[in-house]
């Protein structure tokens, strides 16, 4: 560096949370008022699980900051109309004449009504990747509060990027939005294209190294050798999408090859559904009187209700029971005399039976032998019968894992690779305990983010589930969202993350075209976006355009130009990273592998004034809600929680006066004071200043409270496994509902709804679109996937020259990735240009010959084909969503979708 | 005496490029001048194929090719193991390049900026001409670590005597202390695990080790 | 683990067809000055040899100077003459052109000095010679410390940068045999010796690097070893032997001479900027990712 008089240095604390695995907590270090570097803030080294460690994408946000494409002042675009050839012809304008724009325009939304008149919210908004840009929008979620109805059910990628399925299951069977290893204790993993080594952050990069350092063997199986493949003890590669084939002959192998005494008995007996008799139609055998699911006792050699005290519960069998009932959908009623009821454990016993590894081999495309030894592999190494310590109290310790990636655990097939997944789990009684297969928090089940707390007491013995209603008289045959959350899936409950877990690909897809006896949406009037560019992140990009240009007013708080704001009508420039203020929670459990031993709140803060005429969040929200006359609900959001934590507790009050206008620091600070009385229980509160040079405060959080099984111990409740009588009885009844308003297009999906998942060929399923689409499988061979890169969290920091660098180190980045016989076969060198074509689009980049890869499948790693976007466009990198058709048919129940398309590739005269 | 070096777990590293950033960060380094750097390797054929990732960058050699060729004596190896460059003495003639069988050095003729033709701010603050038209590389951060050391403290132990890159090595794969000290963390490391040199055979005495499994007894 | 894991090398950018040119004229040039040292007991004129070598020598120096990164700093590359080659060629380039600057001055009389020169042209034309070999030899350890380079580091390159600097400077006079006189007879002689003696340096040299450099590197130097051979080796020799025979010698000479002056810009060329790929990156363990088996 040149040498300088006397530069002023200062690290100023704050946090990145660009992706769901953060957040990290970081400095910024200033030189004469300039970020020049971000630093780990050591300080956390020992409260943080990945030893106060940050990502590598944190370090771009120098670049960010100072990024000369940044949009610095308000626009309004000048030409009406919209379109990805049209120029927007954007035009600097005031702040004032940007809000008052805004303002009057939802004042006559409000005016007209908050919903339309198909009772769909006039104001819809998008926000990107898994909730992160919360952390940086202050507190416009207080705004959207006071607002009223939102529609977020327009996704950017939610549905066909996350693991959906895996949400949605997760949360049922264990309280588990995302599900991870509890890879610190344990030994044996089997991780079905869970990428963790790129995806899952900091905290589960450096778990895992220090498992591998330990002794851990994890077992990678996928199509291609990913950045976790590598770092693993063994890859096995699997044909796409056949994960559950081989899931399924594992279960097979632990139920059918091995002595019942080496599974968990007591754990699927005790705490399972697993002895509950099931009847001829297909659902639990119940008392009739108290409507109880009824259990085989074998000291009474009778039928009692599963919640008999001293019942000898047998855990097989087929028991004939004297006087019972069957409930069906819509409360159909088979009454039984005498029925023959097997248990659940039975009715999947004789399930697996044909799904033996040499069943599974072909599908697979993996040797039998592979199959085998890995299942037997996971059982030698579950430690059935031992026990831990952890915090005092002694849990079972199960050291064996089975986690799931992206598009393994999404779209169709995720259903039974997520029940299989945790039906291994289940086997061994390595769910929720030490060592084994853990939930990480909850989305859909309240309270959010307290999983524990979530654990209630419903129906069966089992955790209160959070179905949307399907009977007759409750079902919402009128769609409250544009994606039907509550119409079509029940599965995803209807909480305040509920509709941004529909299909949210279908209210794209209905604002073009409705399927039969579907009413078509409105447009929302105002749809605002925030860090989120689903013209790049979804599927179909070219039709994703068309029907963005279709919104009638948009507006984007946009950090450069890019595709998705180029249908905007208002462009507005926030503070970001570095130049903003916030308090957010951190700590406990979260997504992926975040798994501390503290929790609490840390602040983000403006390390550097904004660029140009860039406005702190909070003050926006705060205007907004000023201009639209909606101040004191939004003043009372906040007081409620809406910006980080409630500004008044049983033992602290720093609320703030709902009518008058707050100055940003001015909520931060209380914002500070009642986050640390929250944690401290009153003991003291720590204001904005204090924050602004520490950056963060935590108290204890207890390890034993990342485990499920204790409080479902103390509640005497059981998992809703391995029978899904309640899931089967929604679909039926939702089949039933949507027949009666002759809806049949739902029908493949309602299909899913099996009490034990059927093994359907799942990449069949594609074949067949193809063909419906008019294409030939044949002419289509390969299989394009994609996997993330730990460079890039989505799409948001692909306009920063540092990632594409340090990414370029990385094997296949910005190119298409194909093993090194097949592309012999085409004809296609190292560094060819190449083009990859499906039957509804093609993208071209440079051909990456690899051996780490199968010869049926081509990967392109991340979400390129940037055509607006300042920098990633001059990339010219290919990508997989401009490929992927948007398709019905490839939705599965829970409208999800899975990254995959058979394409072609060929060499390309382009480059 | 004192030799600093640097110890790889490659166990432990997944290429994530944290390293690589950060020591771009730290040292200002212009596009595609990367100082520390993780390959991505692959062994094997289809379906038995590896993929390994190794951190790279100047091995601080006890026998550096690269000062024996240098003609101005700008590449020295300093008491503590730590090959530097005096940028004010180097002329550019890019001998100390093809002399380092490590590929660890670079050569930047012109300004170069990551957005193209104009500085960012904290760029135009950062640029130092004095690395232009002479060979640059990795030197362990020997500000930070000479900074530190004169404060008491320990490189490879306090962040502020520590490289860049190892301060932020998300998965614990870089190490950094004195082998000469047999308390330090990177020689109990070593004395715990196998480990290698890379290209030994060379005879460079490199100060760079790749460990790559348990000294099992 | 054991399993050699191999990042790809790459060809080296550092030195371009400038630094190729400091090899091929100051090789040439200094093999010159042999050669015209030798002549010069036959009656040929020292000047026209020794103003070739040394503009040779000078415009290679000059495109070194061209390639470096810091010009201004050149003085600094006589800093480290304990065991910089670079430093050593430069610290003898001082003194080399001087004395074949003044052999030339001399030999021409351009300075009327009162006594005989001719002695002292010789003298100087020999003192010229070694300095040029002890220069020609800096060239060849210059490559040869190259250790990222493995197909520079391989020890043989020294034989063949010095054997084809003899070979060139042979050739360089007998195409000045054009211009000035016809070459003594023995140069033909000396030519398919040297010839000869850089054919085999070269066959060594091409299957030590086959055994140890980069597939790339080897492909390098096999493109252009069958023409090296047919051109610089055996057409040069035929050349030779038709001059040797017939009695007007000048023209195959000349056509010989520049057959070895060609071929060993080429082979230098190839080598400085062809087959350089850089040692590239080797592990010979896989780390243990856990571990196998369970």
């Amino acid at each position: 560096m040149k040498a300088r008089a006397t530069p002023q240095v200062s690290n100023v604390p704050s946090y990145c949370y660009n992706c769901v695995a953060g957040p990290d907590l970081l400095t910024v270090k200033v030189v004469d008022g300039v970020a020049t570097q971000i630093l780990p803030n050591f300080a956390a080294a020992d409260i943080h699980p990945g030893n106060g460690r940050i990502c590598v994408r944190a370090l771009g946000l120098i670049q960010k900051t100072y990024n000369p494409n940044r949009l610095r002042t308000p626009m309004k675009r000048t030409n009406p109309h919209k379109g990805r050839a049209e120029d927007p012809g954007f035009v600097p304008i005031s702040w004032d004449e940007a809000l008052d724009t805004i303002a009057s325009r939802l004042i006559a939304v409000r005016a007209l009504g908050l919903t339309d008149e198909a009772g769909l919210p006039r104001v819809a908004a998008s926000f990107g990747h898994g909730g992160t840009p919360q952390s940086y929008m202050g507190t416009f979620p207080a705004f959207l509060s006071a607002w009223g109805p939102v529609d977020f059910s327009f996704g950017s990628g939610q549905g066909v990027k996350c693991v959906h399925s895996e949400h949605l299951y997760g949360e049922f069977w264990h309280r588990g939005f995302t599900v991870s290893a509890d890879t610190v204790s344990s030994r044996y993993i089997v991780s079905f294209g869970a990428n963790v080594e790129v995806s899952a952050g900091v905290c589960a990069v450096r778990r895992h190294a220090d498992a591998r350092v330990r002794g851990i063997k994890r077992v990678q199986i996928e199509p291609h050798l990913s950045v976790t493949a590598a770092a693993s003890a063994e890859w096995v590669p699997i044909k796409p999408k056949t994960d559950a084939a081989f899931m399924f002959a594992m279960l097979h192998v632990l139920l059918h090859e091995h002595p019942r005494e080496r599974l968990d008995v007591a754990f699927l007996r005790d705490r399972t559904a697993s002895p509950y008799l099931v009847g001829p139609n297909g659902y639990y055998l119940r008392e009739p009187q108290s409507r109880k699911p009824l259990i085989w006792d074998g000291g009474r050699s009778a039928a009692v209700p599963f919640d008999m005290a001293g019942a000898a519960a047998a855990l097989e069998g087929n028991f004939t029971v004297e006087d019972c009932v069957e409930i069906g959908p819509d409360r159909t009623t088979w009454r039984h005399q005498r029925a023959t009821g097997a248990t659940a454990f039975t009715r999947l016993v004789e399930h697996m039976r044909p799904h033996s590894p040499e069943w599974a081999a072909p599908i697979c495309d993996v040797p039998a032998a592979t199959v085998r030894r890995v299942a037997n592999e996971y059982l030698d190494n579950a430690c059935v019968g031992e026990t831990i310590e952890i915090g005092g109290s002694v849990l079972p310790l199960r050291p064996v894992a089975v986690v799931l990636g992206k598009t393994v655990n999404n779209g169709w097939g995720g259903y039974e690779c997520c029940w299989a997944r945790t039906m291994l789990a289940v086997l061994v009684g390595a769910l929720e305990v030490p060592g084994g297969t853990l939930g990480s928090t909850t989305r859909l089940n309240k309270p959010l983010g307290n999983r524990l707390a979530s654990v209630k007491p419903g129906e069966d013995g089992f955790m209160a589930a959070n179905f949307n209603p399907t009977d007759r008289a409750h079902w919402a045959a009128r769609p409250t969202g544009r994606n039907a959350h509550r119409t079509l899936v029940p599965l995803v409950g209807d909480s305040a993350w509920a509709q941004a877990l529909g299909p949210t690909h279908l209210a794209w897809m209905f604002l073009k075209e409705v399927p039969n006896h579907w009413q078509r949406p409105s447009a929302p009037d105002v749809w605002f976006v925030f860090r989120s560019n689903p013209a790049i992140s979804f599927w179909d990009s070219g039709r994703m355009v068309e029907t963005m240009a279709n919104m009638p007013f948009v507006v984007a708080f946009a950090y450069t130009f890019d595709e998705t704001n180029h249908m905007a009508d208002i462009l507005l420039p926030e503070a970001t990273d570095l130049e903003g203020m916030q308090l957010i929670r951190i700590g406990g459990t979260k997504f992926v592998e975040q798994y501390w031993e503290h929790q609490g709140v840390a602040l983000r803060q403006p390390a550097v004034a904004p660029r140009g005429d860039a406005r702190d969040f909070t003050w926006i929200s705060t205007e907004l809600a000023r201009r639209c006359g909606i101040l004191e609900p939004y003043n009372t959001a906040i007081n409620r929680g809406a910006g980080c934590v409630p500004l008044k507790g049983s033992n602290y009050d720093f609320s703030l006066d709902p009518s008058r206008v707050h100055a940003v620091e001015e909520i931060w600070d209380a914002e500070c004071k009642a986050a640390t009385a929250q944690f401290s229980n009153g003991a003291e509160s720590k204001d904005l200043a204090w924050f602004k040079q520490h950056g963060f405060y935590t108290v204890p959080y207890k390890r034993s409270d990342w485990y499920l099984y204790p409080a479902m111990v103390e509640k005497n409740l059981r998992f809703e496994l391995p029978y899904q009588e309640r899931l089967f009885k929604a679909g039926r009844e939702l089949a039933h509902r949507l027949h009666e308003h002759d809806i049949h297009w739902w029908d493949a999906q309602l299909e899913e709804y099996a009490p034990l998942p059927l093994w359907d060929d799942v990449p069949a399923r594609w074949e067949r679109a193809l063909r419906k689409m008019g294409g030939d499988p044949a002419a289509y061979p390969l299989w394009l996937i994609t996997t993330k890169s730990m460079q890039y969290s989505a799409g948001n920091n692909v306009g920063i020259p540092l990632m594409n660098e340090v990414a370029g180190n990385m094997r296949g980045h910005g190119g298409v990735i194909l093993n090194v016989v097949t592309a012999k076969h085409l004809g296609i060198r190292q560094g060819d240009p190449v083009e990859v074509r499906s039957m509804t689009g093609s993208t071209r980049g440079n051909a990456v010959l690899i051996e780490g890869i199968r010869p049926d499948t081509v990967v392109i790693i991340g979400q390129f084909d940037h055509w607006k976007t300042p920098y990633a466009k001059d990339l010219h990198y290919p990508s997989l969503n401009t490929v992927a058709p948007l398709s019905l048919d490839l939705t599965d129940s829970t409208g999800s979708g899975s990254d995959l398309v058979r394409v072609s590739v060929r060499a390309s005269t382009q480059p | 005496m004192t030799r600093h070096v640097m110890v790889a777990d490659l166990r432990r590293c997944i290429g994530c490029q944290t390293c690589t950033a950060a020591c771009k960060q730290a040292n200002a380094t212009p596009p595609g001048v990367q100082w520390r750097r993780v390959l991505d390797l692959e062994v094997g054929e289809y379906p038995n194929v590896r993929r390994v990732f190794v951190p790279t960058g100047c091995q601080h050699c006890a026998d550096p090719p690269c000062e024996k060729v240098c003609p101005t004596t700008a590449t020295r190896r300093r008491p503590d193991g730590i090959v530097e460059i005096r940028y004010d003495l180097c002329i550019g003639c890019s001998a100390c390049m093809l002399a380092c069988p490590y590929d660890a050095r670079y050569k930047t003729e012109r300004r170069e900026y990551g957005f193209g033709e104009k500085p960012t701010e904290d760029e135009a603050m950062r640029a130092d001409d004095s690395l232009l038209g002479v060979a640059t590389k990795c030197n362990f951060c020997a500000d930070t670590v000479d900074a530190g050391v004169a404060r008491g403290l320990t490189p490879g132990e306090d962040p502020e005597a520590t490289p860049a890159c190892v301060n932020s090595c998300i998965s614990g794969a870089l190490v950094f202390g004195d082998i000469d000290d047999p308390k330090s963390g990177v020689s109990k490391l070593l004395d715990e695990n196998k480990h290698f040199r890379m290209h030994e055979d060379l005879g460079t005495d490199p100060g760079f080790y790749y460990v790559w499994d348990q000294d099992l007894p | 683990m054991t399993a050699t894991v191999r990042g790809a090398p790459r060809l080296q950018r550092s030195w371009d067809s400038r630094a190729a040119c400091n090899f091929i004229c100051g090789g040439a040039g200094t093999g010159l000055l042999l050669a015209a040292a030798a002549a010069l007991p036959s009656g040929w004129p020292y000047a026209p040899a020794g103003v070739l070598a040394f503009a040779l020598i000078g415009f290679g120096l000059w495109m070194v100077w061209l390639e470096i990164g810091r010009p201004l700093r050149a003085l600094n590359v006589f800093f480290h003459p304990q065991t910089s080659w670079m430093t050593r060629e430069a610290l003898l380039a001082l003194p080399l052109l001087i004395i074949v600057g003044a052999a030339i001055l001399l030999d021409q009389r351009i300075v009327p000095l009162p006594f005989k020169t001719h002695g002292t042209v010789i003298d100087l034309a020999w003192a010229g010679a070694v300095l040029g070999l002890a220069f020609l030899y800096c060239q060849a350890r210059i490559l040869t410390a190259s250790k990222g380079v493995p197909a520079w580091r391989e020890p043989s390159l020294q034989s063949v940068i010095v054997i084809t600097g003899i070979t060139e400077g042979l050739g360089l006079l007998l195409l000045l045999g054009l211009a000035v006189a016809t070459p003594p007879s023995w140069v033909f002689a000396a030519g398919l010796v040297a010839l000869a003696a850089r054919a085999g340096a070269w066959e060594y040299y091409r299957r030590r690097v086959a055994a140890g450099a980069p597939a790339t590197a080897t492909a390098a130097l096999n493109r252009i070893s069958s023409p090296v051979h047919l051109l610089g080796h055996v057409l040069a020799a035929v050349l030779l032997i038709v001059a040797l025979i017939t009695p007007t010698p000048v023209l195959p000479a000349a056509g010989a001479g520049l057959a070895l002056v060609a071929v060993g810009a080429w082979l230098k060329f190839t080598v400085v900027t062809r087959a350089a790929f850089t040692q590239g990156f080797a592990i010979p363990f896989l780390p243990v990712r856990g571990r196998a088996g369970s």
